[in-house]
């Protein structure tokens, strides 16, 4: 209750700032979204609770014609359905996918890892898993650096850089949409970042006959925290 | 309580603006990376201290602390900000009710401390800091001190320890003096003097005290503090505004959240106190930015694969090529709110000159024009000269090739990479040959909406608010010419109210402010011409004239002096004005005056900038400005000012000379939405008419520069959001 009166009493003070009309098309702020946008979500958030996971049915990915990836972000809950607009090699190992959300947002994957986002917030603008992709390839367990260029929000960005070390965890059989597959499930645990002493947590389900990354839990920033990536049709 | 805390209005506004910090910061950090490192707790002066008496701790580097304490009858609100690591500065206003000592029921007054860290906290050794506390108002708090603290943490008590110790002067130095180690002679507070000019012959003078406390946080949230005061507060006593009967106070505080910190005390023996603490930083906004993505690039296919893509025949003429290009670009542009101006296109080059009437950041509207180019342009052009235009002034050329756009989008160095081969050039005053947006001119726009105007620091009631209805109108009738102005209606407010007439020895060039209050409720605030150009590709030119201001009406022009990547510019600016009627909106009254200044403005490393102007101001006294302002990449400005004239402190009147901090608020830093505008509060503890500088509309170097080199490298990931 205090921060749903607090959100809406500085709402209100926005509002002073944005309440007026004019020639030109408002440009991007809306008054009365900002204040509807803080009041209802403080309301829903408190009344429902996050959004519940969507299961997937083989009934539904049978009815897909395109690539479909399935994410679930675990800050936010519920589940999007993200298409794949361009595959892509430049001069680094790996081609590149980039995903498109159904809220206009994209996660960039290399082969599988997540190296971009954009329009998630606090962006991932350039991320570097070379080491990753590499012990994803081969299923060794292994260590290595990653660096990150994060979005502050405000159009600068920090780097941050986190030893990590991956580890094969063994076989496993993963379910998508009743198809089962064996998988190589692989685990990262890195440490650093600003003060260096902060943690990240990402799990690999590696289908080795194809390479390809069937699932997956990812950190996608500091605003999105982790999301759960599964490929439902590539 | 809450009445009076809420009465200071930096508090207000502040706090406000603290108040959506918790609930934004908590949501948005999932994992923390972007956690507030450790931050002191403040005193009941809004510095990091014990409970009365400082400690020698430093906030984070940029942090912005307001503090608002009340026991025994005062009420102290203080702005505290963490210049550089290691020198911090504050501005305080006070009220103490009953004071027998001065003229007015309740005494009240502005002071201004700086403190300096000797040497950061160590394994063994403590940080050490020494401070002045009111060291140029009129010295009811005057105070200096060294102090020393060393954390503790571990062994078998939980959480933390800070212990202090230290040595006063002055307040901090009246109560258990254990001599005067660098000679005695310090005059006492006298009420009712002006006050204002630095008084370093009384610092370190007299008696000295040691003070010293230990804080103790059990916990993230709980903290309890104790300490030995080195203030016998003379002066309240003396008036019985309260009694001291103890030198020692305790206290305990909690973390209400990220920004939110509340305190309740017993001081001296006899008093219950409280203090509310409220700390954010300018580097974190309020709410992260967050827009739609941009559509990724698509790469073009090779030349040797496809040659008939490269063909350059479509761009034979180029006048007609240019024409094509600016018809199938205007609509794009519309649609990610910018406003095409010109385009000039070759087979292989494309210049677009274009408005961003969207972004603050300028380089999030070049990557986006650059991705509607790559969209929309043949595969033969390989050059994109984006050129931000505001107000028809070329601001700089970024030269983005397209092939490095194509292949560092996904770069594990997008930002780096592109920047190394990005060109950054100043831009011609105008494009010859190119095809020009007929759309533009001429054009209307208009805006209705609310306005607050404030007045603070009147003794009799410091806090005074206007509020009405604001409306906007420009006509442009050709590039660089502007007729614009604006009219405000007063549908309450208090200011008028203020009934004391100007008592200057100056002519009173500000301070008949309250005669234009009380001249009537529809106020038109300027109306004037305005034309801007550009004499040479690094120097801008503005003329206006008109009605300037509220109080000043005439003639203004400028001429700065600013290449694209320097760190100094230079302007010159020479006005002559009239002051105008008090009542009636086109008149003028008899004072006129030819007032201008010769200005440098040099931008420091890490985002400190420094100005200088020289010259006459309007009540025709002549000195210089010197202004230091600390801007965030992000937009937020923090800065400070003083006027040095030939006007003397006694001529001047309370305060001596004029002086003040300024802040700049970005509105996307608050709200997380693309937005141009900002929101800027100028404070003075006094306004008088000494070095009082024409508001002229229109200055050229905030407009040029937010487009030049250090702004754009500053926000240069902009070009991949």
């Amino acid at each position: 209750m205090m921060k749903l009166v607090k959100r809406s009493a500085c709402a209100v003070a926005i509002a002073g700032l944005l309440a007026a009309c004019s020639s030109e098309q408002p440009e991007g702020v809306n008054l009365g979204k900002l204040l509807v946008g803080t009041v209802k979500g403080a309301a829903a958030v408190r009344k429902a609770g996050p959004a519940q996971k969507i299961t997937v049915t083989p009934a539904m990915v049978a009815n897909t014609k395109v690539a479909a990836l399935q994410v679930n972000p675990e800050a936010f809950g519920g589940s999007d359905f993200l298409r794949r607009v361009t595959i892509r090699r430049d001069s680094r190992n790996g081609d590149v996918e980039i995903w498109q959300s159904s809220d206009n947002a994209h996660i960039f994957l290399r082969e599988g890892v997540v190296v971009g986002t954009r329009g998630v917030g606090s962006d991932i603008i350039a991320a570097d898993a070379s080491y990753t992709q590499r012990a994803l390839k081969t299923g060794k367990s292994t260590s290595g650096l990653r660096r990150f260029t994060v979005s502050d929000g405000d159009v600068t960005t920090t780097k941050m850089q986190f030893s990590c070390e991956i580890r094969n965890l063994g076989g496993e059989k993963i379910i998508i949409a009743d198809q089962s597959f064996n998988t190589v499930h692989m685990r990262e645990n890195c440490v650093g970042g600003p003060g260096g002493d902060k943690v990240l947590r990402n799990e690999y389900w590696v289908h080795m006959p194809t390479g390809k990354v069937r699932k997956s839990r990812q950190w996608v920033g500091p605003r999105a925290g982790y999301f759960e990536l599964i490929l439902l049709k590539s | 309580m809450i009445r009076l805390l809420a009465k200071t209005t930096l508090s207000a506004a502040l706090l406000c603006s603290a108040a959506v910090l918790p609930s934004a910061l908590v949501a948005q950090d999932v994992d923390g990376i972007f956690d507030v490192p450790d931050r002191p707790t403040l005193n009941f002066y809004g510095v990091p201290g014990l409970i009365d008496m400082p400690s020698a701790e430093m906030l984070p580097d940029g942090q912005v602390a307001v503090g608002v304490s009340y026991f025994g009858g005062q009420t102290r609100t203080t702005l505290t900000f963490q210049a550089t690591p290691r020198i911090q500065a504050s501005f305080r206003y006070v009220g103490i009710q009953d004071a027998t000592f001065s003229s007015f029921d309740t005494y009240r007054d502005r002071s201004f401390d700086a403190r300096f860290l000797l040497r950061y906290e160590g394994k063994y050794l403590p940080a050490v800091t020494v401070g002045l506390q009111d060291f140029a108002g009129t010295g009811i708090y005057a105070g200096e001190f060294v102090a020393a603290t060393k954390t503790f943490s571990g062994a078998r008590i939980p959480g933390e320890v800070k212990a202090t110790v230290g040595l006063g002067w002055g307040r901090l130095g009246s109560s258990g003096a254990i001599g005067a180690p660098f000679g005695s002679n310090r005059p006492s507070f006298a009420a009712g003097s002006t006050g204002g000019e630095l008084s370093a012959d009384q610092w370190f003078r007299g008696e000295a005290a040691p003070f010293a406390g230990i804080e103790w946080n059990v916990n993230d949230r709980l903290g309890l503090k104790a300490e030995y005061s080195s203030d016998a507060y003379l002066t309240e006593t003396g008036s019985n505004i309260f009694e001291r009967k103890s030198r020692l106070n305790f206290g305990a505080e909690y973390q209400v959240n990220d920004a939110v910190r509340l305190g309740g005390y017993y001081l001296y023996g006899s008093e219950i106190g409280v203090n509310v603490q409220v700390q954010f930083n300018p580097k974190r906004p309020v709410a992260p930015l967050r827009m739609a993505a941009p559509a990724p690039y698509v790469l073009r296919p090779s030349r040797q694969s496809n040659p008939a893509l490269f063909e350059e025949s479509w761009a034979a003429s180029t006048s007609e090529a240019s024409a094509d290009v600016r018809d199938a670009l205007i609509p794009a542009f519309e649609k990610e709110g910018f406003v095409l101006v010109e385009a000039r296109t070759s087979a292989n080059t494309t210049e677009v000159r274009y408005r961003n009437n969207r972004h603050r950041a300028t380089t999030i509207s070049v990557g986006r024009v650059a991705r509607i180019l790559a969209r929309t342009l043949p595969s033969s052009v390989e050059t994109f000269r984006i050129v931000p235009v505001v107000e028809n002034l070329a601001q700089s050329t970024v030269v983005l090739r397209r092939s490095d756009l194509e292949a560092l989008e996904t770069d594990p160095n997008a930002s780096d990479a592109l920047l190394a081969v990005a060109g950054i050039t100043s831009a011609t005053p105008n494009l010859a040959g190119s095809a020009r947006n007929e759309a533009l001119f001429p054009s209307f726009k208009w805006s209705l909406g609310p306005y607050l105007a404030q007045q603070l620091f009147d003794p009799d009631k410091p806090y005074r608010v206007d509020a009405g209805l604001q409306l906007d109108a420009s006509y442009s009738p050709a590039p660089g010419w502007t007729i614009a102005g604006q009219v405000q209606q007063r549908l309450t407010g208090s200011i008028a109210d203020d009934g004391g007439v100007s008592t200057s020895l100056l002519p009173a060039v500000r301070t008949d402010a309250r005669q234009y209050s009380r001249g009537g409720d529809t106020i038109l605030q300027n109306l004037y011409v305005n034309r801007q150009w550009k004499l040479s590709p690094d120097v801008y030119g503005r003329v206006t004239a008109g009605y300037l201001e509220r109080m000043f009406g005439g003639v203004s022009a400028e001429v700065l002096w600013k290449p694209v990547a320097s760190r100094l510019a230079l302007g010159v600016e020479a006005n002559y004005v009239k002051q105008r009627a008090f009542d009636d909106a086109f008149g003028f009254r008899d004072y006129s005056i030819a007032t201008g200044h010769a200005s440098a403005y040099y931008a420091l490393n890490n985002g400190y900038t420094a100005q200088l102007d020289v010259g006459r101001y309007l009540a025709g006294d002549v000195g210089a400005t010197v202004t230091l302002e600390r801007e965030f990449q992000n937009g937020f400005k923090v800065g400070g000012f003083f006027t040095l004239t030939d006007a003397s402190a006694i001529e001047f009147g309370e305060g001596s000379f004029d002086k003040g901090i300024t802040f700049s608020v970005p509105l996307d830093w608050l709200i997380g939405q693309p937005d141009r505008r900002n929101r800027s509060i100028t404070v003075r503890p006094v306004r008088r008419d000494g070095g009082a500088r024409l508001n002229a509309p229109g200055r050229l170097y905030e407009q040029v520069r937010s487009g030049h080199r250090a702004d754009l490298v500053g926000n240069w990931s902009g070009v991949w959001e």
